[in-house]
């Protein structure tokens, strides 16, 4: 039994130290560990023996069992390195082939530029409201101090709707800019107040690269005790250079706005040449932005507020002019084209 | 507008050490904006005046000839050149190398440079008139190029062409829409006094302007009637003889062309060269024509006028008119009568300036879609003082070209305009608040004298007078006063200064906030990619989607057939989105987020924000419906919408597969459905690939709140799945099947049931389907026991038998 075992041990560990794979170290462990193997056959002739007998051989075949699982897990993990080494050493993937595709979509430019200003503005104070698109020539023009046969109806060709006229708010029309809200949002809140409504305005005007008779504006309103010009200039100068990521100046020039007294343009730091003068800042170092100015007494009355006592900014800004800034986008046609080679991009 | 320096400069000493673009920029900062600047200099850069010296032939050509030209300082220079009509010590303008000229007066500028023509060296070139923008010399017969002869300007060779020509000027281009409230500015005059206030310069004298030498009768022949007097606050008006029509002086029509006015003859330039100078627009008719009595009034119930663009316009009964006993001369303050019109032949002219109503004028010009120079000031409300100046400041002019000039009557002036003077009430430490800006009292005081207003300093309330070229509704209100005093001390020397912040913070807009919510979920976690479409569509689009039964709310003055109508539905909008990219996009997932408009009735039309999604895949046999499904509930899942179910739907939108539509519903309101594409209204639309989409009105889905996750303990013990497949007839709903499922359970330990696999066709009944599900069982106190798994086994499978199916074993 002895000589078997020690047979056993020599034959076992032999074999072991020629496997080279890891279905051989498979058939080696079949053969000599596992319930068939030949050290379990070799125990069940335990019972033949002696006790002492019993003793001593179950003694030795356990730690034969012991030494050759030692055995076997060390060539195991030698196999494992080898393999290991084996493929680091020979392995080769094309790693210029395209990765897997996971496909995503994409969020439109003016969206998410509209978030970014909603973002910036509301860490800032200004809470986001929302008005009609299709307004009364009331709100869009008179309570605006623009009477009906004003010249500055010219400079916003309007779209009107088919609807008979209301008595005291005039015809329906889409609205032309974002300001009707300054009356509106006066009326609900009351103030002190500070707005934006970011939202879609219509002119009646035709198509080219830079023109579209759909755009969408950012309105602003701050209406307090003792606002100045210096406030709006503070507070315009803070939002660019957050939405810039830079430093950004600003400078005004005079303008005119019949909601607003006085009224003014407001112009920004060139951001692709930063003041030093391009093509698309027409070399003055500027880019026209927005326009502004102080809150004009006749809006202020018809938001139900005393100009006496409150009085305050607004202004009002091209977020789909922004976004093109922003990207670089060089047709304003893009934006409601439809077409997903441009909407992929963003 | 277009503005002459050189004109501005008669009214101003501009220092000039101030460059155009100085210039330029200070206006833009204190006044209006500048759109452009012209240097007239600039196009004759490099070019000079040259004398010629020799003409030799070219001995490589037979038209062209080499001249040796002077070209100054000592200089002269070998040139190749065509013209016939060069002789020996002819002046001539020549362009050197880097010069910009138009070959030939034809196409684009060309830069020049040193070239050999035929051989020969030519050092720039000798120009003809239409090469660098001058008239031509050569007569109308001739097609050949004739050299500029400039010997009558005796100037020495080498002088630059443009001071030889006197091209000095510069031209401000100010953006009108700037002046749309400053009627004073319409004008070099106006401009100037402008100027005087921003160089701190005074305006010079200009009474000479005024003084004409012709005399006054004792009494007049003129007679004016102003019959509305709300057409007309004033009227002035002189006739005069010994008019001889001839041209301009050169001095104003170049003025003129400088500006972009076309001389006409010596009376019509001289109202043009008025209404440019001092801003009051002025008529002039021929006085045999009109006669001596002039009336204003409204036209006639089916009169007409011939204006003098010779068209005839049918006149409305509110069209202002200056008019004799027969009949209108003229639409007033908008454009004269062809009838009355200064003719060769004129001898006696009325001159006429008056101060019209602006909206008047401004309703009826836009009634005959007639803008002009006129009427664009009159609209603004103009000065009624200066209709007097304007008839004298014409006199003085027209007697430079007709030295016999007569006055036939006074200088008569009518209306019932009263000088007064506004007085506004200025608070100078409001005033400094609202700019934001410690200006003394002494500047502020400053700044109003020298822009013409009087100002009483006295107290805490000054008592401000507004001269009266401000006084026609520009300056109403302290507002406006703040204004003028901002814009000249100059809105860059205002410091920037943020708000204190409110106390009580904003209000949330949730609404907004889910917006954007939404579309992430939507683009960046479901793959949809966003569009935006216009908020107007065609008759053709909605028929096409079979919408033309709903009420659509049209646009009067659409910009074309394809935006005559407000939508009801976005879904039109993303059909055509997915029919133009179809052809390059195999699988296409787009979103739309925006708004419908409805009429309800009310005066304000609905507006509802709605979400359109549409997934569209190239034709295949699955069913395109369960991906919109999928979307759909992924969606809710991500949004956490509380309440919300799928119901079948009775009446699916017209563009709905009606048998392929749920509808979505929320505290049982209906919210919106789910669909595959009509198939019709596909190939309406010309798409070819399978559609599926869904749509939700967005603004009730989100007034239905929003959930919060809620956490629930994690199992202690395992799931046991196990999976059915089964046998079953092909109308036997999933749901069904999966609630006999679950009623099959004795020990209540299904957790889930959910579909893997349907499938019809080969292998499988006609008439039946497929259906494989994964079961998963589960207790919460316990390992579940062979037998507790066994029996539920069991149990599911009888209860499928029951109702018709057949299980798949093994």
């Amino acid at each position: 039994m002895h000589k078997k075992l020690a047979e056993l041990e020599a034959t076992g560990t032999k074999m072991l130290m020629e496997i080279n794979t890891e279905e051989a170290l498979k058939f080696w462990y079949q053969k000599f560990l596992s319930r068939q193997g030949e050290l379990t056959q070799l125990l069940k002739q335990l019972g033949s023996l002696s006790v002492e007998e019993k003793r001593t051989f179950g003694k030795a075949c356990n730690e034969l069992k012991v030494e050759l699982e030692g055995q076997f897990k060390m060539r195991q993990n030698e196999l494992a390195q080898k393999t290991i080494e084996h493929s680091l050493k020979e392995e080769w993937i094309d790693l210029t082939a395209p990765g897997k595709e996971y496909p995503t979509g994409h969020i439109h430019p003016i969206a998410q530029t509209q978030e970014e200003v909603e973002r910036i503005f509301q860490q800032m104070g200004f809470t986001v409201v929302d008005g009609p698109e299709i307004e009364s020539e009331y709100y869009n023009f008179e309570g605006l101090n623009v009477p009906a046969h004003h010249p500055a109806r010219d400079m916003q060709d309007t779209f009107f709707i088919e609807k008979e006229p209301h008595n005291d708010e005039g015809y329906l029309v889409l609205r032309t800019h974002t300001s009707p809200n300054q009356i509106r949002a006066m009326r609900q809140y009351g103030v002190p107040i500070r707005i934006i409504v970011p939202g879609r305005c219509f002119r009646n005007e035709a198509t080219d690269t830079s023109h579209e008779h759909t755009f969408d504006q950012v309105e602003g309103l701050l209406i307090d005790k003792d606002i100045s010009i210096a406030h709006l200039k503070g507070v315009m100068i803070e939002f660019l250079s957050r939405l810039f990521k830079k430093k950004m100046r600003v400078r005004f020039r005079p303008g005119y706005f019949p909601f607003v007294e006085p009224g003014m343009e407001l112009d920004m730091s060139c951001i692709f040449c930063n003041e030093n003068g391009c093509r698309v800042c027409k070399h003055t170092g500027w880019m026209e932005f927005m326009g502004c100015g102080m809150t004009h007494p006749h809006v202020l009355r018809t938001g139900g507020i005393d100009p006496d006592e409150y009085g305050g900014w607004a202004f009002g800004f091209g977020l789909t002019r922004l976004t093109m800034m922003r990207y670089g986008i060089n047709d304003i046609r893009h934006f409601n084209g439809g077409d997903l080679r441009f909407l992929e991009q963003f | 507008m277009k503005l002459s320096l050189n004109w501005l400069r008669e009214f101003i000493d501009i220092p000039s050490k101030h460059t155009g673009a100085d210039i330029g920029k200070l206006l833009t900062l204190h006044t209006a904006e500048v759109e452009s600047i012209e240097d007239e200099a600039q196009a004759y850069e490099k070019m000079r005046v040259g004398k010629v010296l020799k003409i030799r032939p070219h001995p490589n050509a037979d038209k062209l000839r080499l001249v040796d030209v002077d070209i100054g300082k000592e200089q002269t220079v070998q040139m190749v050149c065509g013209g016939k009509n060069l002789y020996m010590n002819m002046l001539v303008a020549i362009a050197l190398p880097g010069a910009k000229v138009r070959w030939h007066g034809e196409g684009d500028l060309a830069e020049l440079t040193e070239a050999k023509i035929r051989g020969e060296n030519s050092h720039g070139m000798i120009c003809a008139g239409e090469e660098i923008g001058l008239d031509p010399d050569n007569t109308p017969t001739s097609t050949e190029i004739h050299i500029k002869n400039l010997s009558s300007l005796k100037a020495k060779p080498g002088t630059p062409l443009s001071e030889a020509l006197k091209k000095n000027d510069v031209v401000f281009d100010i953006d009108n829409k700037s002046l749309t409230h400053r009627p004073d500015l319409w004008s070099h005059h106006g401009m100037a006094r402008e100027l005087s206030v921003i160089f701190k310069k005074p305006l010079k004298k200009s009474k000479a302007l005024f003084n004409f030498k012709a005399k006054t009768p004792a009494k007049g022949a003129l007679k004016i009637n102003i019959k509305d007097q709300e057409i007309c606050p004033r009227f002035s008006a002189c006739t005069v003889s010994g008019v001889k029509i001839t041209e301009s002086p050169q001095w104003i029509k170049s003025l003129l062309q400088t500006v972009d006015i076309r001389p006409i003859n010596n009376v019509v330039d001289v109202t043009n060269y008025v209404m440019l100078e001092l801003g009051q627009p002025m008529h002039a008719y021929d006085c045999e024509l009109v006669g001596n009595t002039l009336e204003v009034r409204y036209a006639k119930k089916g009169e007409s006028l011939e204006t003098i663009d010779h068209k005839k316009r049918p006149l409305h009964e509110q069209d202002p008119m200056v008019a004799n006993a027969k009949g209108p001369l003229g639409v007033a303050g908008i454009m004269g009568g062809a009838n009355s019109e200064i003719r060769e032949a004129t001898t006696e002219v009325i001159l006429e300036a008056a101060n019209w109503n602006p909206q008047i004028i401004r309703k009826c010009s836009m009634r005959h879609g007639l803008r002009s120079e006129a009427s664009q000031r009159f609209e603004k409300g103009l000065d009624p003082h200066l209709t007097e100046r304007a008839v004298h400041r014409a006199i003085v002019l027209l007697e430079e070209t007709c030295p016999n000039l007569q006055l036939m009557s006074p200088i008569t002036t009518v209306g019932d305009w009263q000088p007064s003077s506004l007085k506004i009430k200025f608070r100078p430490e409001t005033t400094r608040s609202k700019i934001g800006l410690n200006l003394s009292n002494t500047e502020m005081i400053r700044i109003l004298k020298t822009l013409d207003f009087k100002v009483t300093p006295k107290g805490k309330i000054w008592e401000v007078t507004v001269p009266s070229h401000r006084a026609t509704g520009d300056v109403k209100i302290e507002d406006d006063l703040v204004e003028e005093i901002a814009r000249i001390y100059g809105y860059n020397e205002i410091p920037d200064q943020l708000p204190a912040l409110p106390i009580c913070l904003p209000l949330e807009n949730e609404e907004r906030i889910h917006k954007h919510d939404a579309r992430r979920i939507l683009a960046y976690q479901l793959g949809f990619t966003e569009a935006l479409n216009y908020s107007f569509y065609s008759e053709e689009d909605f028929h096409r989607a079979g919408l033309q039964s709903l009420r659509h709310i049209r646009v009067k003055n659409a910009l074309s057939n394809e935006q005559t109508h407000m939508r009801v539905s976005l879904v039109p909008g993303v059909l055509k989105n997915i029919a133009k990219n179809g052809r390059e996009h195999a699988q296409m997932k787009l979103f739309e987020i925006g708004r419908t408009y409805k009429e309800t009735g009310e005066f304000m039309p609905l507006e509802e924000k709605w979400i359109v999604t549409a997934i569209a895949y190239p034709p295949s046999k699955n069913e395109i419906f369960y991906d919109a499904k999928g979307a759909l509930e992924s969606f809710l899942k991500k949004f956490r919408t509380p309440n919300v179910f799928l119901k079948e739907c009775t009446t699916p939108p017209a563009y709905a597969h009606p048998k392929k539509t749920v509808e979505i519903v929320a505290c049982g309101e209906p919210i919106g459905y789910v669909f595959t594409l009509h198939p019709s209204v596909a190939r309406a639309f010309d798409i070819e690939h399978d559609v599926g989409c869904f749509e939700l009105n967005f603004t009730k889905l989100v007034s239905q709140g929003r959930k919060t996750a809620q956490f629930k303990e994690l199992p202690k013990f395992p799931n046991m799945p196990f999976d059915v497949s089964l046998i079953i007839e092909r109308k036997k709903s999933v749901a069904e099947v999966e609630r006999t499922i679950r009623s099959g359970d004795p020990h209540s330990l299904i957790h889930s049931v959910k579909l893997f696999d349907t499938y019809e066709g080969p292998n499988i009944p006609q008439g039946k389907k497929s259906l494989a599900f994964t079961i998963e069982l589960r207790h919460n106190d316990h390992t579940l026991s062979d037998k507790e798994f066994q029996e539920t086994q069991r149990a599911v499978f009888e209860a499928i038998e029951k109702i018709g199916g057949q299980v798949r074993k093994g």
